[in-house]
């Protein structure tokens, strides 16, 4: 198909670049490996077929369609591709912070298919990414789903076209610091936070009213109503009131969850997700009757005094109370190995080996909406597949090969150091120093002329 | 030139334009008036139009129109003669969109109530209801400068935030008056956003545009509401709605400026969603967005300045890594395609101009010969240099080409243009005729290398010198050491320091002397950018005078005195 696409093209003198702008969808079999399903158990020496970009069959002594490669994975482990519910790698801005409310920005506006963390992310077996604006106002803005594409230049081939509205709420510390303490505007505390909530849940109903009146108007002869204002921000939170978008929010302490929990349930809205939520093991059972669940982190805590009522449990009582429950980076680092993040429920929590993989894969899917795409190797999803070298809950893991729709994006062996899309043409080379942070610690100042004379002998970075 | 009646200042302008009209058969007292507005251009070899293979004509021209191009023109007896025979004519360059000219106006001062998260639009880089035309000012140097490259009419693009008003075309004739030749032509956009304020970033500046463009539709709407029927409430348009309400009906271009790819992309997605009539301005990396472009068929307008090669010279040969080297090879991979973009535009058949905005006027040679020879063609160069922009900007029936009826805006060379020796003699914009020095090239050989002994034109050039130079900002000056060592001329440069008190040095770089024309380069460093200013002149005796040249400044004029030679080294 895409050979006839890209002949076609050639023919009508456009060359590749009608093809590129298409997604590409791979045909690809993996041989015998141990199958982390994740939601049908583990298959032992089994097969996976892809075809045209779908998982078409899973088994044993699957034979290869003429034009589909295979790859020999005997004594591998395939896991569905991790998924990341809170990141903001490939974006060019994550924070409009200079109003409460500012749910009209949309993350995918500044999506940036080229930036390298996506590469790093696809190295860690993360082929889908929440890329998420940040927790400066109340209401941030429209989250992208991307689908880690590598190679495009074009953002449009990197968001997840399929995946449903998410927006991003933020309680607490950040939004407060930055526009109460900040600016000297409402929200100043907890409390305001609260109500600069219920007040645009308030005015977004009052916005949806006007339009549905001056749309009946409208239709009638003689009208004399005039079009109320446009306001993307109040219709974006209309949309929530209707079900449209998934919130995700930024919260820490329990009692702002819960408030949060009494306000949607006020407005009828069904669908929300808690963000880092580290006291969420103090309210798992209400988070587990009312909302989409939490996405945590394994053990970050103590970086502000919000955060330091944690414990590395918490996953594992969430999800013990029947919370859905995922781990997520908000790191470009941690986002390259989130499958230790996952071994973290192990060790705090005893969780089993399919529970800790859920954490970074159907659980954070069905948090984002897209469960029935992705998140599991099923016949008739989305062939999003990493190949590991070992048990990716082993400490010894190391992923070998990652697909997004059956297009290989990462191959450890092909992997070249420099990985860069785009150079500009004018960038400075500066020599890369490992070890330029010791030079900032002046307990060492000096020292380094006394390595000079022997770095031959001593020392073999020569970056 | 026109430049001692320049400073005679506004009021005496006001002043002498009033006498000359009240009483037109008085006598001049500045000296200055135009004896004829009529001249003929006689038996030079005359570009018609891009691809045009060029032949001996004679061009008249009367009151900024020309009249006739041909062999058999009767010529007025007021006709001023220009012998051509040696000289070569071409249509007048356009600017795309450029900057010249234009000053930045002041901020608007932030109310006591100020609110960050709604500040109100004028605070927030949002006056589409300013114009370039009261920002603009002809007298100004870089005007000079780019008409001195041929340049002839410039789309001015107002400064300011995200949407900073809208643009005018101006012809670069007398110096007297604007010469606006369309005013409103477009709406300029960009991504800047407010500094602490709404919209802060990127994402808040696209929903901001977003929000005005839907917002002055609807006021159209109830505005026609309003006007059809009765008991309908009063519209209310704000100042920046009734500004946006030309580009809302089309009537008028967005002028986005988008240098990068994703920037490219971001502005092609929001009119697509939109509607609007685009110009894409200012592209600098659109290698990906060709098609994109094409397909969109939206009229782009490039930088006319390829990459600066600093990074590309600064690349060492000995002791560096093969890491490095690695990374050294993608840079220059990068540059190397940088310079084709142009030529990859005219392949896909996109009939781009250029812009002149953030490019230099004394690279214009220099640039536009990258180009052709990483394979543009000299007729797409010179399209991309008149016709191209004349298309886009609307304006294909009045400049562009050589033709009755024009404007009288042409350019005479030495050479067939784009000849490495050919250089700009005469530039004619809106029928006024500006002169130019033409300088005897010497012998190629011994510019840089020259050895002291088989230099034949012997000029003191080592030692200190003192110079001043004078600037929008003032007078100042420091002093310029030159040496030569290993035969290759170097020494530093001290400076007026830009980010404070006191002076700044920097080494010198690119020294060269060609006969008596001395030439350099020194990178100033001014609020965390770098600039490389070039000093160029002509040395008499112990004395130089010259100009100095700042990338999106302009020119200025220099003198500087040998005020210690160099004992030895004397040339």
């Amino acid at each position: 198909m895409k050979k006839l696409n890209l002949l076609i093209a050639t023919f009508f003198g456009l060359g590749v670049l009608v093809a590129q702008a298409q997604i590409q969808k791979g045909n690809v079999l993996i041989k015998n490996a141990t199958v982390l399903t994740v939601t049908k158990g583990n298959l032992e020496s089994s097969d996976v077929l892809v075809q045209n970009g779908i998982i078409t069959q899973i088994g044993k002594n699957l034979t290869a369609p003429a034009g589909v490669t295979a790859i020999d994975a005997t004594g591998k482990y395939v896991m569905p591709g991790i998924i990341d519910a809170h990141s903001h790698v490939g974006l060019d801005v994550v924070n409009e912070g200079s109003a409460p409310i500012t749910s009209e920005i949309r993350m995918k506006d500044v999506v940036n298919p080229t930036e390298i963390g996506l590469y790093r992310a696809l190295a860690g077996g993360v082929t889908v990414s929440h890329a998420m604006h940040g927790s400066a106002n109340v209401v941030g803005g429209q989250n992208a789903t991307l689908k880690h594409r590598w190679g495009s230049m074009d953002p449009a081939d990197v968001i997840m076209q399929d995946a449903p509205r998410t927006i991003k709420f933020a309680l607490g510390e950040n939004p407060t610091r930055v526009h109460g303490r900040g600016n000297g505007i409402q929200p100043r505390s907890r409390m305001g936070v609260e109500a600069v909530i219920r007040n645009g849940f308030n005015e977004a109903i009052q916005y949806k009213k006007a339009w549905e009146a001056y749309q009946l108007a409208k239709a009638q002869k003689g009208n004399t109503t005039p079009p109320p204002a446009y306001s993307e921000r109040l219709q974006t939170l209309a949309d929530i009131l209707d079900g449209k978008i998934i919130i995700h929010c930024h919260s820490y302490r329990a009692d702002e969850i819960y408030m949060l929990i009494n306000v949607v349930k006020d407005f009828n809205i069904k669908k929300v997700v808690f963000q880092h939520t580290n006291e969420g093991f103090k309210v798992a059972p209400e988070i587990a009757e009312y909302t989409m669940g939490a996405s945590v982190f394994a053990d970050w805590w103590a970086y502000k005094m919000e955060v330091y009522y944690s414990t590395a449990f918490n996953a594992a009582i969430l999800q013990k109370n029947g919370a859905i429950t995922s781990i997520n980076s908000d790191s470009a680092e941690l986002i390259r190995h989130l499958y230790h993040e996952a071994g973290k429920t192990q060790r705090y929590g005893g969780l089993t080996d399919e529970e800790a993989l859920a954490m970074i894969t159907i659980n954070p899917a069905k948090q984002l909406g897209i469960e029935d795409k992705v998140g599991s190797i099923e016949v008739g999803k989305q062939a999003d597949l990493v190949i590991f070298e070992g048990h990716p809950l082993s400490t010894y893991a190391v992923p070998q090969m990652t697909f997004v729709d059956g297009v290989k994006y990462f191959d450890r062996k092909a992997d070249r150091e420099d990985q860069r899309q785009w150079v500009a043409a004018t960038e400075m080379v500066e020599p890369i120093l490992l070890r330029a942070n010791e030079e900032a610690h002046r307990c060492m100042q000096d020292v380094d002329k006394y390595f000079e004379a022997f770095q031959g002998a001593f020392v073999n970075e020569k970056h | 030139m026109n430049k001692q009646f320049l400073k005679a200042g506004m009021l005496g302008l006001l002043v002498a334009g009033w006498l000359s009209q009240a009483a037109l058969a008085q006598s001049d007292p500045t000296g200055k008036r135009r004896v004829t507005s009529t001249y003929a251009i006689i038996n030079a070899t005359v570009f018609k139009a891009p691809g045009d293979p060029g032949s001996k004509a004679t061009i008249l021209i009367k009151d900024g129109v020309i009249l006739g191009v041909g062999n058999s023109l009767s010529l007025p007896k007021e006709a001023k003669i220009i012998a051509g025979d040696s000289l070569f004519v071409y249509p007048g360059f356009i600017d795309g969109a450029g900057t010249m000219g234009i000053v930045k106006p002041k901020d608007v001062e932030r109310p006591k109530d100020f609110v960050s998260s709604n500040p109100a639009d004028e605070i927030a880089g949002i006056t589409p209801w300013r114009s370039a035309t009261d920002m603009y000012t002809a007298a100004s140097t870089q005007v000079d400068d780019w008409r001195k490259a041929g340049f002839t009419l410039s789309q001015v693009i107002p400064d300011g935030g995200m949407l900073p008003g809208k643009t005018a075309l101006v012809l670069l004739g007398d110096g007297k008056t604007n010469n606006f030749l369309k005013l409103n032509a477009a709406l300029a956009a960009n991504y800047r956003s407010s500094r602490g304020m709404y919209p802060a970033t990127l994402a808040g500046v696209m929903a901001k545009f977003r929000d005005i463009y839907q917002n002055t539709s609807l006021v159209l709407d109830h505005e026609r509401l309003f006007a059809s029927t009765a008991g309908v409430k009063r519209p209310q348009a704000t100042p920046t709605q009734l500004a946006m309400m030309p580009v809302v009906q089309k009537q008028i271009p967005v002028l986005f400026t988008a240098s990068s790819e994703l920037e490219i992309r971001r502005a092609l997605a929001l009119q697509k969603e939109l509607g609007f009539k685009l110009i894409l301005t200012g592209l600098e990396n659109y290698e990906s967005v060709i098609g994109a472009i094409k397909a969109s068929n939206t009229p782009v307008l490039i930088k006319l300045q390829v990459p600066d090669d600093k990074s590309i010279k600064a690349q060492k040969s000995d002791g560096v890594t093969e890491s490095t080297k690695a990374q050294y090879a993608r840079v220059k991979e990068s540059y190397d395609k940088a310079l084709k973009l142009a030529a990859q535009l005219e392949k896909a058949g996109i009939p781009f101009g250029f812009s002149t905005a953030d490019a230099k006027a004394t690279d214009v040679q220099k640039n536009l010969k990258a180009m052709l020879d990483n394979g543009l063609s000299k007729k797409g160069a010179l399209a991309a240099l008149t016709t191209n922009p004349a298309a886009i900007l609307g304006v294909s029936g009045m400049v562009g080409t050589l033709e009755k009826g024009k404007l009288a805006n042409l350019v005479l060379t030495t050479d067939t243009l784009f000849k490495e020796e050919a250089q700009i003699k005469h530039v004619i914009a809106d029928g006024y005729v500006f002169d130019y020095e033409v300088k005897k090239k010497a012998v190629k050989a011994e510019a840089t290398t020259a050895k002291p002994e088989a230099a034949s034109n012997a000029v003191t050039v080592e030692g200190v010198w003192e110079y001043t130079s004078e600037t929008p900002a003032g007078s100042s000056g420091g002093e310029i050491t030159l040496k030569r060592e290993n035969g290759v001329l170097g020494g530093t440069i001290t400076y007026d320091d830009p980010t404070g008190s006191g002076k700044a040095s920097a080494p010198i770089k690119n020294a060269s002397i060609n006969g008596k024309a001395l030439s350099f380069e020194f990178d100033v460093a001014a609020g965390g950018m770098s600039l490389t200013v070039t000093i160029s002149g002509e040395i008499n005796g112990k004395s130089m005078e010259g100009s100095l040249s700042v990338p999106q400044m302009g020119s200025f004029p220099v003198k500087a005195t040998l005020s210690s030679p160099s004992q030895t080294n004397s040339l």
